[in-house]
């Protein structure tokens, strides 16, 4: 019965580190999770979780997984790519990854998904197809990586034969994977990526682009999931009062209380429905 | 017993010139005097389901088609918005932004649909637009027919984004590339839904391209997750035809609709004993 409760985290850049919220209040009231499921952004909480990294700790250690320096170059770059300077595939990046790998090699070294407390799943997305993949096994650096994939910002990341980018190109909130992986209550913390009211740049439309889609992909899969499931999914939605920057790292402590706040309104449910299917 | 006369509803998904599939499924239906009560039209399916529901013959359609969507359409560069995404300070870079010039575009369409409105339609239609801003599902269902059609083929980077009313539309495909809920919606009791997947980019060489090829797999898989939703809830019956491609149809091959178009018929022989016996029982 390890698989009764799972925790979801979708796509959202910083603000996935809400389900460090989540996380503290279910701990508080004694409730261990017994998967995590994460894509993009969720990916490195969901592994945090899995790995048994007490939250305060995870909260420190992402703190800094994403400060100025790791974007460096990027103006430059897309002037260059842009006018037909330096060539563009699609194994292309508008950042040199180099700092933020080694950010996260700090934080996730040499761990695999064998050295998790729990199971563990990261999703990505097969960067020819757009089909969903999902990552159960090996290096759980290798696999953030890929999940975090953002098209065009960070290059293609290659696991075995494919080559494989963001999953929120995929499927934002991965709910299903822990649906047929047999979880029973499922906390879902999901995210809309922010669109864009003016749009002065060539990436402030892509990436106002990308948002749209992954909204409305995030919605019809959520759809999708609520109608058919046979499992009980709890939709963790924090509220956020003021706008926080995809990779605003300072907002960590404001973005996990807001998390906290938005699960504690679930708890009880969610141990009534951990009574009911023991 | 049920006598009422059961509605069909023919929904066309996007697809660009895969679209033209529908003129074959068309065929097979006029064939078995089998007629719509409403078309929907997504992105390139706008095209034909506008063509159908305002009385065009199948012929008049064929040809239609290839002066609206061919290589010449799609000629001229937007050398301005080019240069203003590679010097957005110099060149005013705004969210109108557009690989190619939609002008000629605009003239093959006022050519072939002139002043048209929706109220020109033998048959109810309605076809989809995106609000660019927030990314909602727009059913455009009145108006000029040129208009909701520019709407709802600016596909992302390629065309411009349209004004409508006061609101800013794009291709109804970022919404909803498939939209069979509105049929639902509109009381179909039978619907026939067409639809494909977008096409990738041939080799990615520019950051356009990958920005186009990211847009074909978000596209794929809104389609995916939509349909699955709307398939597992619906009330009416779905019957999807997907037409298969053994090449590769990328969004300007329209050399190659003569068989796209034998696609899209074969696809809807292989549904047709279904079809009748929904509409015998």
């Amino acid at each position: 019965m390890k698989n009764r409760l799972s925790i979801v985290i979708g796509s959202g850049g910083v603000l996935c580190a809400a389900s460090l919220g989540l996380y503290k209040a279910l701990r508080r009231e004694g409730l261990t999770p017994g998967m995590a499921v994460g894509c993009s952004g969720g990916s490195i909480y969901a592994a945090t979780i899995a790995l048994g990294m007490d939250p305060d700790e995870a909260q420190r250690l992402t703190l800094n997984l994403f400060t100025s320096d790791v974007f460096e170059g990027y103006t430059s770059n897309l002037k260059s790519a842009l006018s037909g300077e330096t060539r563009f595939t699609e194994m292309s990046s508008l950042i040199d990854d180099n700092i933020m790998y080694e950010r996260l090699r700090s934080v996730f070294a040499e761990k695999t998904f064998e050295d998790t407390v729990f199971p563990l799943h990261i999703v990505a997305t097969n960067l020819y197809t757009g089909e969903r993949v999902v990552i159960s096994s090996g290096s759980i650096l290798d696999a953030i990586r890929a999940s975090i994939a953002i098209p065009m910002i960070f290059s293609p990341w290659k696991i075995g034969d494919q080559m494989l980018v963001d999953g929120a190109v995929c499927d934002p909130l991965p709910i299903d994977v822990a649906i047929r992986q047999g979880s029973d209550v499922i906390a879902a913390v999901g995210f809309e990526m922010p669109t864009r009211k003016r749009m002065n740049s060539y990436t402030a439309v892509t990436t106002h682009f990308n948002s749209l889609y992954m909204n409305n992909i995030l919605k019809s899969t959520f759809a999708f999931y609520n109608a058919v499931h046979h499992a009980e999914i709890i939709p963790i939605l924090p509220d956020f009062e003021k706008p926080v920057g995809t990779f605003d790292t300072q907002q960590i402590p404001y973005i996990i209380e807001q998390g906290e706040r938005a699960a504690e309104e679930h708890i009880p449910y969610i141990k009534q429905l951990l009574l009911e299917t023991k | 017993m049920n006598t009422r006369k059961k509605k069909i509803a023919l929904v066309i998904g996007a697809g660009s010139v895969k679209c033209a599939a529908a003129l074959g499924l068309w065929k097979v239906l006029e064939k078995e005097e089998i007629h719509f009560d409403m078309i929907v039209g997504c992105s390139g399916g706008s095209l034909y389901a506008a063509s159908m529901a305002l009385g065009f013959t199948l012929d008049e359609s064929v040809a239609k088609t290839k002066s609206l969507w061919n290589k010449s359409v799609t000629e001229k560069r937007n050398w301005r918005g080019l240069l203003s995404a590679v010097l957005p300070g110099l060149f005013g870079f705004n969210e109108k932004f557009s690989i190619i010039d939609d002008s000629r575009m605009l003239t093959r369409l006022r050519d072939v649909f002139g002043e048209k409105t929706f109220a020109d339609a033998h048959i109810p239609l309605t076809l989809m637009a995106t609000d660019f801003f927030n990314g909602e599902s727009i059913a455009l269902c009145e108006g000029k027919i040129v208009d909701a059609i520019r709407a709802s083929i600016a596909i992302p980077y390629i065309w411009p984004a349209w004004e409508r009313n006061g609101r800013l539309l794009i291709d109804g495909g970022a919404a909803n590339p498939l939209p069979v809920d509105v049929a639902i919606r509109e009381g179909a009791d039978i619907i026939l839904a067409i639809g494909f997947q977008s096409p990738f980019p041939s080799k990615i060489r520019s950051v356009s391209r990958y920005s186009f090829h990211i847009n074909s797999l978000l596209t794929n898989n809104l389609y995916g997750a939509n349909f699955a939703f709307h398939n597992a809830v619906h009330h009416a019956e779905i019957i999807s035809i997907f037409p298969e491609f053994e090449r590769p149809i990328r969004l300007f091959d329209t050399d190659q609709i003569p068989y796209v178009i034998e696609q899209g018929e074969k696809a809807m022989l292989e549904q047709l004993p279904y079809v009748k016996r929904l509409l015998e029982a």
